[in-house]
């Protein structure tokens, strides 16, 4: 009897260490690991002036293109183009901007939303919109108003250097103010997870001093490389795309929005010898698999539906914290079901209450877990493996 | 069954009747909109088209709705409301607008030819002291709204506040230009946003943008009245004009012919060949949506000295007799109908408009390609203001200079003239607003005036004259000028004498090489005024033509200037921070060396290292002596002498490395 008693107490934790090792990480991890996804938001920089630099703006209205059309709507979307290009005297096709010389897709299309543009393209302008830090009278629609759910791609491209990118060739952001910056912005759970992806020479060495957890970041190249253009476009005469955003857009091109393409194979597309550069990529920062997550992640807005089997009822916090042992079960069928009480008249003893939040939310991040694993089977039989050690020792003990 | 139907259009019938009476009743009170187009062919081959929409709201307090919104766009109403509104105009212009060949003394050229970039002007209806607060918000929201840097209005060095040269209504009034904002179609969408049909259907169909862009002129200008706040007004309402002015030129299919020779036809133009767009149908929303085609008295006059009196006629009576062609020109469509202008007592040439509906009856099959064939060579020249305005710098160098002001008479036919001329002392009243920002220093009391290039005392010419002089990077400087000059005169010009000032580094934008601007003056005449009076004024209801009608002052801005200026060498803090750095390293890196080194230790050191070897020598020379069997003694020690040679040198450097250091401050620090 007293055997049994123990297995049947070894067990759940077991259940626990096992998940533990699995997730990479603790149940009580940072509070981004346990929110949901909330929102995409996408902040896209072109720091060059000038308009031989055309190929900048270029890259960027590219990318503003491509998660439009993955999902993301305009107004979550921070577009700062250092230049007027479309209208540019110089442009021999007025309002339209091509990334390509076969000049198959307008960039600029009918419905541009540029939010800074020309002298706004700043240094300080660029930290206040990630930092979240703007004067009273700022209108929404030129502020990142990202939550602790958001996941944030900030695209920038320009002339750069060893740990710096220059703006419109009078200042400097430098890795560590961006650092920073990112830092602050993890500190005011202004983001969950946060892609940064760099077009410039020695991109590498921007993300030299970020530190935050939740962070990816690509770079177009190494430290010591230079990144080049793609090609040149007679018509219009200058060239008019970067090589590491020419590749990205090629990969970006065959997909939609319901594609579950990982992020893995983004990075794997880029070949060093048509980019005549190394893309780089930092992933030490970031706690998810790569090949689990899907381009979407960043580059779209694709929402994870949370289906409730019961009408959704307003109840507070704590008056379904009991359905403790419905929890339980739930994760072990790894259902994706919201639990609400069934009876709220029933109220836990307020001396109880914490203990019972704390076991909740112990379970919470164990449920979310679980529905993350994928493969279900190897769960179990690593489970059952771990188990057979403790089965011993609790055999020899009992003797 | 039929007894059923009966009931069913008995139960009907009161509905059917309570919604005719209530659109007999909508004028006033309900929200409506209309649009228009307006082509004008222009002497320099060239063609106008120029889109006028107009929304109205009633009040909020008469409507029903509270502050709902059927057809007015809510950001507007909301920003009336927000920043208490009176009135706004917002434009945005790419190009400069050609006074001598598309007019200057028509409504077109005084309320849509605006200075390049973005001008925002604002009457508010609050607190004095309160203005300024309200007017930076009111920058905000437009650059949120309008995806535009207008925000760069906010400081107060941008904006100005005009006493009575710019709008007879000036108080509470800011005014400020960016004259190098860029204009494109991200500026664009959001204007046509406001339009209840947006860019779907109607005349804003024909928005394409690269056509719209590769014209010569375009200029989108949002103006907004609103008596909302004011409590005597009988209706009160918002209304909201949206235009878009643009100056294309038409492709010519038989391009190959050279340009500007008078003998030579103009180029035909149709909706598609300028737009590349045809119009489908209206917008159903739209109370009105008609084309104007419009001939001006220039033109008017042009052909009648050409034609006869009978295909005068043909012209003016194109729509009714069903034959839309006449000697000069053809047009595509029958017009539903001609405007005929009033002809003066002075002059017999009127300028006609004919009007096209755009009713149900076109469609996808049969859309509205307004097209208008030339048959006969034709030149002529457009109205002009009674005086064609340039203005310039004088001088070179980057220290100082001279803005000049030029206004030539234009020769106005005796019709233009006002009343107020023909008097004894005839003159001519002229108004000039000049704004210009801090870092040009203007020394008013250089204000000179030749009149037909002859210097004039300047209390002979200036009526009136405002001066706020400009506070360093505060406040820009404001000139404001009212000038009585004799109406004979051939040319009047002004030229004021300026130092230009330094800016801090942080204030020079990145391109300061290419120079700073100077936004435009306004120069307006007050005697002078544009207004239409039609022949036929049944019920044409048209917001277009009530404009037309309407007193409109004329005035005229002249080009930005270009002011360049000495650029600092940008890298020179770094070249600094890198020489001092330097000197200081040497300085505290020989000053260190010396303190810290114990020359004592050092020497013997040197002697213990030498005594080593020495002791191996020894050895080897004593084991040497032994072998040879002579008696060893010790070679001699160090000489004290280079002792005190070194300590020497050590007290030179030491004075040295101070020299260098105290000199180092007395000049530079």
């Amino acid at each position: 009897m007293y055997q049994f008693y123990t297995s049947k107490m070894v067990f759940p934790l077991i259940l626990i260490l096992g998940l533990g090792v699995l997730g990479n990480c603790m149940a009580y991890a940072s509070p981004s690991e346990t929110t949901l996804h909330t929102n995409n938001w996408a902040v896209l920089v072109c720091t060059s002036r000038y308009w031989f630099n055309y190929r900048h703006m270029a890259n960027t209205l590219s990318l503003y293109r491509t998660v439009k059309r993955l999902g993301i709507p305009d107004e979550r979307i921070i577009l700062m183009l250092a230049d007027d290009i479309a209208c540019n005297p110089r442009n021999k096709y007025p309002a339209e901007v091509f990334n390509n010389e076969n000049h198959k897709i307008n960039l600029y299309g009918d419905n541009v939303e540029v939010d800074y543009r020309g002298y706004e393209v700043t240094v300080e302008n660029f930290l206040r919109v990630l930092t979240g830090r703007h004067e009273a009278a700022v209108p929404r629609s030129k502020r990142l108003l990202s939550d602790e759910g958001s996941h944030i791609l900030l695209y920038m491209t320009g002339h750069g250097g060893d740990e710096f990118l220059k703006f419109q060739d009078s200042e400097e952001l430098q890795s560590h103010d961006l650092a920073d910056a990112v830092k602050q912005m993890k500190e005011k759970h202004r983001f969950k997870e946060l892609l940064i992806m760099v077009d410039t020479c020695q991109a590498a060495t921007l993300f030299n001093q970020l530190h935050s957890p939740g962070v990816l970041a690509i770079g177009s190249s190494k430290k010591g490389e230079n990144s080049y253009s793609h090609h040149l476009d007679p018509d219009v005469g200058v060239s008019v795309v970067d090589r590491f955003t020419y590749y990205t857009l090629a990969f970006f091109e065959r997909l939609n929005m319901y594609d579950n393409t990982s992020l893995i194979s983004l990075f794997n597309s880029y070949n060093p010898s048509l980019l005549m550069s190394t893309a780089y990529y930092r992933t030490d920062l970031y706690q998810r698999r790569l090949e689990e997550v899907p381009v979407t992640n960043f580059f779209g807005s694709v929402m994870e539906t949370v289906h409730t089997d019961s009408a959704y009822k307003i109840v507070s916090r704590k008056d379904y914290n009991r359905g403790e042992p419905e929890l339980h079960q739930v994760s072990q069928h790894n259902e994706r079901t919201l639990i609400s009480s069934d009876n709220p008249d029933h109220f836990s003893e307020p001396s109880t209450r914490d203990e019972h939040e704390a076991l909740r939310s112990i379970w919470r991040s164990l449920h979310n877990k679980m529905e993350r694993i994928e493969d279900a089977d190897t769960l179990v039989n690593y489970g059952l493996v771990i188990m057979l050690p403790f089965l011993g020792i609790s055999m020899w003990l009992s003797r | 069954m039929a007894s059923f139907l009966r009931l069913i259009s008995l139960l009907c019938l009161p509905i059917l009747f309570a919604v005719s009476v209530n659109g007999s009743v909508s004028e006033g009170t309900e929200e409506d909109f209309s649009e228009d187009l307006l082509l004008k062919p222009l002497p320099d081959r060239k063609v106008l088209a120029h889109f006028h929409f107009q929304s109205r709201a009633p009040s909020s307090r008469s409507n029903s709705y509270g502050r709902h919104h059927h057809l007015f766009p809510k950001a507007i109403s909301q920003l009336v409301h927000k920043y208490r509104i009176k009135e706004m105009e917002l434009s945005f212009t790419q190009g400069r607008w050609r006074y001598d060949h598309w007019g200057g003394f028509d409504l077109i050229s005084s309320s849509n030819a605006k200075p390049s970039g973005v001008e925002l002007w604002a009457v508010f209806d609050v607190l004095p002291n309160e203005v300024d607060a309200t007017w930076k918000n009111l920058t905000h929201s437009l650059s949120g709204l309008f995806c535009a840097s207008i925000n760069f209005l906010e400081s107060s060095t941008s904006y100005s506040a005009p006493k009575w040269s710019f709008h007879p209504e000036s108080e509470n009034m800011r005014y400020g230009t960016l004259p190098r904002e860029a204009v494109c179609t991200e500026n664009l969408t959001p204007w046509l946003k406001l339009l209840p049909c947006r860019d779907k259907s109607g005349l804003s169909v024909l928005m394409d943008r690269p056509s719209i862009y590769k014209g010569y002129y375009h200029s989108q200008r949002l103006h907004l009245l609103s008596s909302e706040f004011d409590s005597n007004a009988v209706d009160s309402a918002i209304v909201l004009d949206q235009t878009l002015t643009v100056v294309l030129q038409p492709h010519n299919h038989r391009g190959t012919l050279g340009y500007s020779t008078a003998t030579q036809l103009q180029p035909s133009w149709s909706l598609s060949t300028i737009f590349g767009r045809r119009v489908i149908g209206k917008c159903s929303l739209a109370r009105s949506s008609n084309v104007y085609i419009q001939l001006d008295r220039g033109l008017m006059a042009e052909l009648q000295g050409m034609l006869g009196e009978q295909e005068m006629f043909s012209i003016a009576r194109a729509g009714f007799e069903g034959s839309r062609s006449n000697p000069a020109f053809e047009l595509s469509a029958n017009p539903d109908r001609v405007h005929m202008e009033m002809s003066s007592r002075y002059d017999k040439h009127a300028s006609v408009l004919y009007m096209f509906m755009v009713a149900e009856k076109y469609d996808d099959s049969e859309p509205l390609d307004l097209r208008f064939t030339w048959k006969i060579p034709v030149a002529w020249s457009i109205p002009q203001a009674p005086l064609h305005v340039t203005r310039f710098l004088l001088g070179s160098g980057n220290e100082r200079g001279a803005i000049a002001l030029q206004l030539k008479s234009t020769k106005p036919s005796d019709r233009l003239m006002p009343d107020t001329v023909f008097a004894d002392n005839c003159s001519l009243l002229v108004r000039v607003f000049q704004v210009v920002p801090w870092y040009i220093k203007v020394y008013y009391h250089t204000l000179h005036i030749f009149i037909n290039d002859q210097p004039h005392k300047i209390n002979n010419v200036i009526e009136k004259m405002q001066v706020s002089p400009s506070k360093d990077k505060v406040s820009p400087g404001v000139m404001e000028m009212l000038l009585k000059l004799p109406c004979g005169l051939k040319s009047a010009a002004l030229t004021i004498e300026f130092d230009k000032g330094f800016l801090h580094i942080d204030e020079y934008p990145p391109d300061a090489n290419q120079g700073l601007d100077i936004p435009s003056a306004v120069i307006s005449f007050p005697d002078f005024s544009t207004s239409t009076q039609f022949v036929e004024n049944n019920s044409s209801k048209s917001p277009i033509l009530l404009k037309w009608q309407g007193q409109n002052p004329i005035l005229s801005y002249t080009e930005v200037l270009l002011v360049p200026f000495t650029t600092p060498d940008f890298s020179m803090p770094y070249n600094v921070i890198t020489i001092t750095c330097t000197v200081l390293a040497l300085y505290f890196g020989s000053l260190l060396n010396v303190l810290r080194r114990r020359v004592g230790e050092e020497e013997r050191f040197m002697k213990s290292k030498a005594t080593r070897k020495l002791r191996v020598l020894h050895l080897v020379s004593k084991l040497l002596a032994k072998l040879r069997g002579r008696q060893w003694e010790p070679s001699e020690s160090q000489s004290p002498s280079s002792v005190s040679n070194s300590k020497s040198k050590l007290l030179f450097k030491v004075i040295l490395v101070a020299g260098l250091a105290a000199a180092w401050q007395y000049y530079f620090g």
